[in-house]
């Protein structure tokens, strides 16, 4: 095989490889934007309702992204250099949101601000900012964690030779601020496309006015103008976001010596780390869960519960670990293509934000349209499970996608050079060598895609093979009138199964890690 | 490690995608808007007495996803869907006008009110629910109770009344029965004076029923099944057949339709002899849904009322559909808007 300097040399393949991974994943919305494009262009679709609309999300998208950027980063550089204890558990725990639909998350604010006598403060922007930063803190902080991965011993004792751990923290948050910043941006645009909170708290959003195009007057080509409207006004505004943070993406590290960090526990950060995690689970989780978990202690419905559990897990779990890989696959080749040249990483993060703009619902109809139109042979591929699982990693993969961004730059181009020199074979380089060495971000880049392909209703709804439903989605098609002590504790099984899996997928891999 | 459970994940996977044992008899597979706690007994049970397996592919609420309907609609010209079990006539008849269903005349229609079906055949009406008015018994007195819709504009529900999205589901339907009964200039007076009254919408029915229970509201709109699951779970609600002095109570009868061009037929229309059975509007009705028997003579349990008690509102549910299409993309759109702001 050929020399392991392929990696860093520029050649032709890598914009074509690009192009061809983000036309891959922007193909099943292809059906339904032509078709609106051939109904007329996007005026159509550009009422003043919608307009109106585009207002209340873009500002919740930024208020979300910012509370996720300003209490993810501090908790996951904390969490990235300190030990203490329960640090696993609170992690598990801390990524609980990306697993559950929004609505739910809406719906247990709700249910408890109506309990406690808050639910004045949440109606409107407050209660969707509150829902859609919930889930924005796992994912800026995983992001951050995985960034800070790619530190060595030797650059944390630097920093903290130079001038104790508050140069560590300085420093740690100066290194993973661009890759948060990105992810924050990511939470933020995922809040354009979900509708939930904002018909929960009574604020008109974009999203649900897509949805009433498709589920009220089933008019495709006008939900497609729609999404189009909303995908090109989100690469507005965070082109200058983009602009800013792709070059610091690149940053490579440049060190001979490359110990992983080893968790420290210090008195003052380590406590402080801990009180943080502590208050940000209560607030964000603990009070939403307790709103939509309360009735499973009155009814007894264990047993009707696990029955469900029983019967979607299976398929729930082949969904979301599907996707983990179909998103981590893309997202790396994405990477690897790109490697460090900085045009093609715009483009790979500009291609990526657009595509996670776009409602899942637009490449789900696609998909379908697809299906349809291919003959019958293709059903495996185009009308099972595995599509389902395909659907969803193309969804998400622009997460992937960042995180890949990050871990591939930070691999030093000098041990390309010296596996080049001492005639490595760029596949024992990247079995041997690069592998490894991205193994911890490989694995962050999974557990987030499954986690939020897990939470996914819509996609699962469109594409699943009759009788391969999710448990979420089971959860969703219940609970309008299933008694509310069924769907809590369907939530809480879920909830607690999840933890537990990747508890223990944590575990396993944890050598990795290190 | 990292690498070889990834490994075995994947091949887990890959194993577990495959294409249907072509050697098995075809299962029929039916979509359905029917609340799913509600389907799933009844479609089990056909599948024990037939021995004919049943792919059941239920739907969430309108307001939470694209919705089934519009899977259906693009699958339209390879469905994979055998029959549509619907929760109104409006869905059923959306699906008519896009030329998804194929007429079919079951003979165990016999004895279900005419008017509910389509004369066509391309969907049959049984077992129904009504638009019910629920209050909290705790925030509205004895003796105080909402006796017709109009209360909900006067000044005992002043900021206290909620309903749902008139654009979705039941309430979609209910709106365009308002036009149909009361005429234009009313049915609008009734939404104007709604929310110049402080009432508001909420996402769907269920939201409807939930915060109506925990008191957030004195009183709202929604369907016997949702107003049923909330006095079953104790909570203090109750509910009122509206208007048994005036235009009557809407009833939504639930309609089956067979799909064009399904991949068995033959099974879809057993399912529908099924579904049209007397004993599975008796199974309706003693279910926590406590559906009316739209056949008379079908025995109820005490919290169900009977159809023949009950004062309907005057409806064409074959028309129903068009004068929804006007309405909902027209003033139902403006005044939800208006309102949201």
């Amino acid at each position: 095989m050929g020399s392991a300097l392929l990696i860093e040399r520029w050649a032709w393949w890598r914009p074509a490889g690009v192009s061809v991974i983000l036309a891959l994943a922007g193909a099943p919305s292809v059906p339904l934007i032509w078709q609106a494009i051939g109904a007329g262009g996007l005026t159509g679709g550009l009422t003043e309702a919608f307009r109106s609309s585009l207002m209340n999300s873009t500002q919740v998208a930024i208020l979300a992204g910012a509370a996720a950027l300003f209490t993810g980063l501090p908790l996951g550089v904390l969490a990235g250099i300190y030990s203490f204890p329960f640090r696993t558990l609170m992690l598990v725990i801390l990524a609980m949101p990306l697993l559950l639909p929004s609505h739910l998350l809406a719906i247990g604010w709700s249910s408890i601000g109506i309990r406690l006598s808050f639910s004045e403060w949440l109606s409107g922007l407050p209660g969707c900012v509150l829902v859609f930063a919930a889930m924005g803190v796992p994912l800026v902080l995983l992001t951050t964690l995985a960034s800070c991965s790619s530190l060595t011993e030797s650059q944390i004792e630097a920093a903290r030779l130079s001038g104790g751990e508050r140069t560590v923290i300085t420093q740690v948050l100066r290194h993973a601020f661009y890759p948060g910043l990105v992810a924050a941006t990511l939470s933020g645009i995922l809040s354009l496309s979900d509708p939930g909170p904002g018909q929960i708290f009574g604020l008109p959003v974009a999203a649900a006015e897509i949805l009433t195009s498709f589920a009220a007057f089933f008019d495709f080509a006008r939900a497609g103008q729609q999404c189009l409207i909303l995908s090109g006004i989100t690469l507005c505004i965070v082109a200058p976001a983009l602009f800013f943070a792709a070059s610091p993406l690149a940053n490579e590290l440049l060190v001979r010596q490359t110990r992983p960090i080893r968790l420290k526990r210090q008195a003052a950060p380590s406590r402080l780390a801990a009180l943080l995690m502590f208050g940000v689970v209560a607030v964000q989780l603990m009070f939403p869960l307790l709103g939509l978990s309360l009735p499973a202690f009155s009814g007894g419905q264990f047993e009707r519960a696990w029955n469900e559990v029983a019967r979607t897990f299976q398929d729930t779990a082949l969904y979301a670990a599907g996707a983990g890989m179909t998103a981590t696959a893309l997202g790396f080749l994405l990477a690897f293509c790109a490697a460090r040249n900085e045009r093609l990483r715009h483009a790979c993060l500009a291609g990526s934000l657009a595509l996670l703009a776009l409602p899942p619902s637009l490449a789900a109809l696609g998909v379908i349209a697809i299906a349809v139109g291919a003959p019958e042979w293709t059903d495996p591929l185009l009308r099972s499970r595995l599509t389902v699982s395909l659907t969803l990693g193309a969804r998400f993969f622009p997460v992937s996608a960042l995180v890949a961004l990050r871990a591939w730059a930070s691999t030093p181009a000098t041990w390309v050079l010296a596996a080049a020199v001492h005639g490595i074979s760029l596949r024992r380089y990247l079995w041997k060598v690069l592998l490894p060495f991205l193994a911890p971000s490989l694995l962050m880049s999974f557990l987030i895609s499954a986690l939020l392909a897990a939470s996914d209703v819509v996609t699962t709804l469109l594409l699943h093979p009759p009788g391969a439903s999710s448990l979420p989605l089971t959860i969703f098609t219940i609970m309008a009138n299933a008694p509310e002590s069924i769907v809590a504790t369907l939530c809480l099984l879920y909830v607690a199964g999840a933890a537990i899996l990747m508890g223990c997928l944590w575990w396993i891999t944890g050598k990795a890690w290190k | 490690m990292l690498v070889r459970l990834l490994s075995i994940i994947a091949l887990l996977i890959l194993t577990s995608c495959g294409a249907e044992d072509a050697a098995r008899p075809a299962p029929v597979v039916v979509y359905s808007s029917v609340d799913e706690v509600f389907a799933r007994p009844i479609v089990e049970r056909f599948q024990q007495e037939t021995g004919i397996e049943v792919r059941l592919v239920p739907d969430t609420e309108e307001t939470k996803s694209a919705g089934l309907l519009n899977r259906l609609i693009a699958e339209k010209d390879r469905p994979q869907a055998d029959v549509f079990w619907s929760g109104d006539p409006v869905r059923a008849a959306i699906l008519k006008s896009r030329g998804l269903s194929a007429p079919y005349h079951s003979a165990q229609a016999e004895g279900l009110p005419a008017q509910f079906s389509d004369p066509e055949g391309h969907w049959t009406g049984f077992s129904a629910r009504a638009r019910v008015l629920i209050y909290n018994r705790n925030l509205v007195q004895a003796g105080q109770e909402p006796k017709s819709i109009m209360d909900l504009i006067g000044p005992r529900f002043k900021g206290r009344a909620v309903i749902a999205n008139p654009l979705f589901g039941t309430t979609s339907m209910h709106a365009a029965a308002l036009f149909g009964s009361l005429g234009e200039a009313k049915a609008k007076e009734f939404f104007e004076q709604f929310t110049a009254n402080g009432g508001k919408i909420l996402s769907s029915n269920g939201e409807v029923r939930r915060r109506v229970a925990d008191g957030e509201f004195a009183a709202g709109i929604t369907d016997t099944d949702d107003a049923n699951v909330a006095r079953l779970e104790g909570k203090p609600v109750g509910f009122v057949y509206p208007d048994q002095d005036g235009i009557g109570v809407l009833i939504i009868p639930n309609c089956v339709v067979l799909i064009a061009g399904g991949p068995n037929p033959g099974g879809g229309k057993k399912l529908i002899d099924y579904l049209l059975l007397p004993k599975t509007e008796q199974a309706l009705a003693d279910s926590e849904a406590a559906q009316m028997p739209a056949r008379p003579g079908v025995s109820v349990p005490a919290a169900v009322t009977p159809l023949d008690q009950l004062k309907p509102m005057k409806v064409d549910y074959a028309m129903l559909g068009e004068l929804l299409d006007q309405l909902a993309a027209g003033y139902l759109k403006d005044w939800v808007d208006r309102s949201s702001r």
